[in-house]
């Protein structure tokens, strides 16, 4: 196929370089330089999409991030398919492959179009409230038909193949654009020695330059655009970001910009490569030179391919050297319309008319038109287009003069192409993403950026100022501004002289009127990609949605994921009309982050697969790999779990498991455990105020169990700490709750007693921790040491300094399992040397590796709690028949004192820590399970408690239970019940919580 | 084992604090958190031309001090045993041949020494340092790589919100901060080169991460 709409030369396009593409299975040719919308423009393609709603045949509109229809499924594979890509912004590569997302089966053939017709009646405006919230529960159905009937794109269903990362910036002035506005004030920054970053989305910087035929200095504008980007290249401390969208201006000047480093190289980033990155800048002034977006005119049937913006229309002659199409008429409330015929005439093609709104036009730009001879009918408009598929003519009728009648009588003019310009909308979509609220001004007919708290500087067509010198100017004095602002020396840039223009006032119109009322003429757009019309808005102020907010909601005008970046004013316009009111009395409209749709890949990054979420491993980890672990997230903890040999399930090891510590020795690594150092004359008298037992007369050489409480009452932490000097201590804490013990700690000691001198060290990673256990863990711990390890010179809850395996190490005499147990530390370094040697020596007594979930069996059969599994932020020590480690004899106060003292906590009836033993032994309560006394009473029950920890225990041949019961320390020997969800029921007996070794000899021994 | 160095209950009386050599002697071979990496290896196996330059320097001393920068007796007797001052400025360090001294909050610094000198200067510092402090050997914790090259300033930014422009951030200075996921403690030792400490337990997580971070630009691992 040729490219019908190419002109022979012209454009920043490559014509030597020919790339080929697919659009809905067809193959086209383009150009290096194109977009795939002006490849697509190049060969003729009108259809790009079915609308939303009506199901309407839909062309390319505009050429920038504002267009609404051209919004394609890119992919080659199923892995690298990407929705919401709006064909105006991305370049064209060789072998792209595109689809319309919108039209099914295809735009062309649209089995919906039919349906359309009569779809516009059943779907009202409105719908979204009035249908498909209603009934609430059918939403979900609604949803997904609502989700293909409108073909919103689709993400791939296979792992995508590319990278994405981030990366953090920070300048001294981020320019935001880089049109004559933003080049100016990033020339004038960068010379004043400023660090500057620029970013503009499209794939070179130039902005609005790049698709002009004006002169600086007499010269191409891009020659200009030339010296300047390259000039600025050689700064070391600017940064230039094409391809780069600012989506999100957020607060204290920080902004997300998204480039896209190979989104035009290939389906798929090149090897080593990053597709898309985002750069978070920190910057200290920003100055936005965003420009601005045409508005189109809405007018009977706006939407039929071949109707564009006339910015747009000259974009893709000058820029690409495409004309999308043979007879143009434009329609246009200002001067700047003009330029399209001008362009369009240019390039050799037929101008039919230029429509002019006003009655009176006069500026520079009319008069070349007319000098040109071509066709200006002035005090009339466009009120409707026909054809289906593309245009093929327009309505002109005379207008009355504030554009709200139509007055005179209807010509029918033949073409194929409408540019229409209702003016220009300053893009301060960034501005208002800071929450300042934009302003109305007359005078621009558009909304200019609020007031700000941001240290922000705006230049150019954001200021509603489109006239290239102005906008130049504006740019070097907000470069300026920025410099004295940063107190740097102010520096002059020579700008380049351009041809002053002088342009006439334009016409405030919107909505061209039709001969029939609004609600039957022909549909009139507002906003296509939400197929918002003029009529819906007009009901949706009938029907009592006045202010613009809940007019956008009704009709969900602006919705789309171009957020109504051509619509939203006209449908402003459109509802103040209705509403006899002004557009700024109808209200203001906002935008948030992001500008642009953003891939998910851009957004997380690297933290993705391996690196979601960090993975922290102890000294001993591979050892645990290489023996088969399966390992359990502590935290960001990797814990082995279990060890399981060949052909055991799960349950087989644990009881394998258990059975080795219980009869002989088994190893567990418990480098996991918080651990803190703790020095200084008062960390006695510290302890003793955040643990809720005593701490005055621990010795040193000694190890204490604690409880830690909020100031609830509430335990949240538990753990040994030993007295390693008169003013030295370690505390040992749970896993998963060190970070937070540290912090606690540290809070207490800065904010409520910094009088006291201690200090606090976090060692968790320093030390590592293997845990013998088990009646032969004295033998075992004795093959290694040359010290006295027996019963008399090491007693239970003793640490000792020694040496194991050569290695020095302190070891701590300590259970959690009411075997006699070592806790071996020694210097992380040192961790798997010592390890392995245990585990050589300890063959003998089939030294057995456990992991986690024996650790919780072996401490329940004791009845020893897990902070965080029998303790839910709700439960004092008393509760848990702890009160043995309450100390209220301190002459001090401590953490929880007085929470756990309040009314509620020391009520009768509190749930509180049993035991529970299931008449059949071999039925194990699931965990969770809620206990009621009588489970044949009238429903609902009354619960009376629940199951924290339940297992199977294979060393005493049935199954145990911790739970809470209303008053349960009281109740011991009554039968409680658990009903099952399958109908069953268990019953148990509550009983102590010590199942193994009540008298607590074993660990003694 | 060798000399162990145990104090006395007497001398621990005196001190009031626990010290222990925890090094053990010649013929047991520490791992540093990035043993399994094979750095050695890698430096020989791996690429040798690249924008990212890795080195761990394993199995150093580390100790962190607590103190109080206004006591000036505690002030002058850390600059007696190590040689260099306090880095009393927030955000920076000192360095004097093998010792090292980071700047980590008002009243908190990170001694780096040479792996067999913890010991011997801990002990220096319970016989010498008057008021209250605390010492720590954080060694077995931690681990240090030295991070240089053309890129070295690009992975930086990827991986932390730090602005690393010289004029912000010159040689010197230190910073302890998020790091990915996890945390660092960075310094600047020179235009492209930096150290990082960096928890045992994350070691590996960050090994990954650099390696996925380098991949455009390259990485060399140096032995």
């Amino acid at each position: 196929m040729t490219q019908r709409n190419r002109l022979t030369s012209g454009g920043r396009i490559d014509r030597s370089t020919s790339l080929t593409f697919t659009y809905n299975g067809k193959s086209y040719q383009g150009y290096k330089g194109d977009t795939l919308a002006s490849a697509m423009l190049a060969n003729g393609i009108d259809v790009v999409a079915r609308s939303f709603k009506y199901s309407r045949p839909r062309g390319i509109v505009a050429a920038g991030a504002e267009e609404p229809n051209a919004v394609l499924q890119l992919g080659a594979t199923e892995a690298t398919q990407v929705p919401n890509v709006r064909a105006t912004q991305q370049e064209l590569f060789d072998g792209l492959v595109s689809s319309a997302t919108n039209g099914w089966p295809s735009v062309d053939t649209d089995v919906m179009g039919m349906i359309g017709k009569l779809g516009g009646k059943m779907m009202p405006p409105g719908f979204y409230y009035k249908t498909f919230m209603f009934p609430e529960s059918s939403w979900e159905t609604y949803e997904s038909m609502i989700r293909k009937a409108a073909g919103m794109g689709r993400a791939p269903r296979e792992t995508d193949p590319d990278t994405y990362d981030s990366i953090n910036q920070h300048c001294d002035v981020m320019v935001v654009g880089a049109g004559p506005a933003g080049l100016a004030a990033a020339l004038t920054a960068a010379r004043g020695g400023a660090r500057v970053i620029i970013a503009d989305e499209q794939n070179e910087l130039g902005g609005s330059l790049l698709n002009s035929v004006a002169l600086l200095d007499g010269k191409p504008a891009a020659d200009w655009v030339h010296d300047v980007v390259q000039e600025l290249g050689t700064f070391e401390d600017v940064t230039l970001l094409p391809r780069s969208t600012v989506n999100g201006y957020h607060d204290h000047n920080f902004l997300t910009i998204h480039e896209r480093q190979t989104d035009h190289l290939a389906d798929s980033a090149p090897a080593k490569m990053v597709r898309q990155r985002m750069h978070r800048v920190r910057a200290k002034w920003v100055v936005l030179a965003t420009g601005a977006h045409e508005r189109p005119l809405v007018y009977a049937n706006n939407d039929v391919p071949g109707c564009m913006i006339t910015g747009a229309v000259s974009a893709y002659i000058n820029r690409y050297g495409v004309v999308p199409g043979n007879d143009l008429v434009v329609m246009t409330t200002n001067d700047y319309g003009y330029q399209a015929a001008l362009d369009w005439a240019d390039a050799g093609r037929n101008v039919v008319a230029i429509v002019d709104t006003r009655s009176v036009a006069n500026g520079d730009r009319v008069e070349a038109a007319r000098q040109r001879g071509i066709n200006v009918i002035t005090g009339s408009a466009v009120i409707e287009v026909q054809g289906s598929k593309r245009v093929t003519g327009v309505s002109v009728a005379a207008l009355n003069s504030s554009g709200t009648q139509i007055v005179g009588s209807v010509t029918k003019l033949k073409a194929d192409t409408v540019a229409t310009s209702g003016g220009w909308s300053p893009v301060i979509h960034l501005s208002c993403h800071t929450g300042s609220r934009p302003v109305w001004s007359d005078s621009v007919v558009g909304f200019l950026p609020g007031p700000t708290v941001q240290r922000q500087l705006t230049a150019g067509g954001i200021n509603g100022q489109y006239e290239t010198a102005i906008a130049l100017q504006e740019g070097l004095d907000a470069g300026q501004q920025a410099l004295v602002k940063l107190g740097l020396a102010v520096v002059n840039v020579i700008l380049p002289k351009t041809k002053a223009l002088h342009v006439a006032a334009p016409m405030s119109l919107f909505h061209i009127p039709h001969l029939k009322p609004t609600s039957q003429a022909p549909k009139q757009f507002v906003d296509y990609q939400t197929d918002v019309t003029a009529a819906g808005i007009e009901i949706a102020c009938r029907e009592g949605f006045e202010a613009i907010e809940h007019v956008k909601r009704y009709t969900a005008m602006g919705f789309g994921t171009d957020q109504g970046k051509l619509g939203n004013i006209n449908g402003m316009a459109v509802a103040a009309k209705a509403l006899n009111k002004t557009i700024p009395e109808t209200g203001t409209t906002v935008f948030r982050p992001n500008y642009t749709p953003i891939a998910f890949g851009a957004i997380i990054g690297r933290h993705c697969g391996a690196l979601f979420e960090p993975e922290r491993y102890t000294a001993m980890h591979k050892w645990h790999v290489e023996q088969g672990a399966l390992f359990e997230d502590v935290g960001q903890w990797k814990r082995p779990w279990y060890f399981p040999k060949a052909g055991e399930t799960m349950q087989q090891t644990l009881n394998r498991e258990c059975l080795a510590v219980r009869n002989s020795v088994g190893i567990l690594d418990a480098s996991t455990l918080g651990k803190i150092d703790i020095q200084g004359k008062d960390a006695r008298e510290f302890l003793g105020r955040v643990y809720s037992n005593a701490w005055a007369k621990l010795a040193v050489g000694k190890c204490r169990y604690g409880l830690m409480c909020g100031e609830d009452g509430m335990v949240f932490d538990d753990g040994v700490t030993a007295c390693l000097g008169e003013n030295h201590f370690l505390m040992t804490t749970t896993t998963g709750g060190a970070a937070h013990v540290y912090e606690w700690l540290e809070i207490y000691h800065q904010t409520e007693w910094p009088e006291l001198e201690v200090y606090f060290n976090t060692v968790t990673d320093h030390w590592s921790t293997a845990t013998i256990t088990g009646p032969n863990s004295r033998k075992l711990l004795a093959e290694l040491t040359e010290s006295d390890v027996t019963n008399d010179d090491f007693r239970f809850m003793d640490w000792k300094q020694i040496t194991v395996a050569g290695v020095p190490a302190r070891v701590f005499r300590i259970s959690f399992t009411g075997e006699l147990s070592f806790e071996i530390n020694v210097q992380a370094n040192y961790g798997m040397y010592v390890w392995e040697k245990l585990i050589e020596a300890g063959k003998k007594y089939d030294l057995t590796p456990y992991g986690t979930e024996t650790m919780h069996i072996l401490r329940a059969e004791k009845g020893f709690i897990i902070a965080g599994q029998d303790t839910d932020g709700s439960v004092h020590p008393y509760d848990l028949g702890m009160g043995w480690c309450v100390s209220n004899q301190k002459p001090f106060s401590y953490i929880g004192k007085r929470g756990m003292n309040r009314s509620d906590c020391t009520r009768e009836n509190r749930k509180q820590l049993v035991g529970l033993k299931t008449k059949d032994p071999k039925q194990v309560i699931p965990e969770g399970s809620a206990a009621v006394l009588n489970p044949n009473a009238p429903k609902p029950l009354s619960i009376e408690g629940h199951i924290s920890s339940s297992y199977w225990s294979e060393s005493l041949g049935h199954s145990i239970a911790m739970g809470f019961i209303k008053g349960g320390l009281d109740k011991m020997g009554d039968t409680v019940y658990y009903p099952m969800a399958d109908g069953t029921v268990i019953e148990a007996e509550i009983c102590s919580p010590i199942f193994f070794d009540p008298k607590g000899e074993r660990q003694n021994v | 084992m060798s000399e162990m160095n145990n104090m006395t209950a007497a001398e621990s009386a005196a001190t009031k604090a626990a010290v222990m050599n925890q090094v053990p002697g010649p013929d047991v071979e520490g791992q540093s958190p990035l043993h399994h990496a094979d750095f050695a290896g890698l430096a020989k196996r791996g690429m040798q031309e690249g924008g990212i330059h890795l080195r761990e320097l394993a199995l150093l001393g580390h100790l962190t001090l607590r103190c109080d920068s206004s006591n000036h007796e505690q002030v002058a007797c850390v600059a007696a045993i190590l040689g260099v001052s306090l880095p009393l400025t927030p955000l920076t360090s000192a360095e004097k041949g093998a010792y090292s001294i980071r700047w980590m909050s008002p009243d908190e610094w990170l001694i780096l020494v040479p792996g067999l000198e913890a010991f011997s200067i801990e002990s220096q510092f319970r016989d010498a340092m008057p008021g209250h402090y605390s010492l720590v050997n954080s060694s077995g914790g931690s681990t240090v790589l030295m991070l240089s090259g053309d890129n070295a300033v690009e992975l930086l930014k990827k991986s932390t919100t730090v602005d690393w422009h010289l004029s912000e951030f010159p040689v010197g200075k230190v910073v302890s901060t998020l790091f990915a996921k996890s945390t660092a403690t960075i310094r600047r030792t020179g235009d492209q080169c930096f150290e990082l400490v960096i928890r045992r337990s994350f070691a590996d997580y960050i090994w990954l991460w650099i390696q996925d971070a380098s991949l455009e630009y390259g990485l060399v691992i140096k032995a």
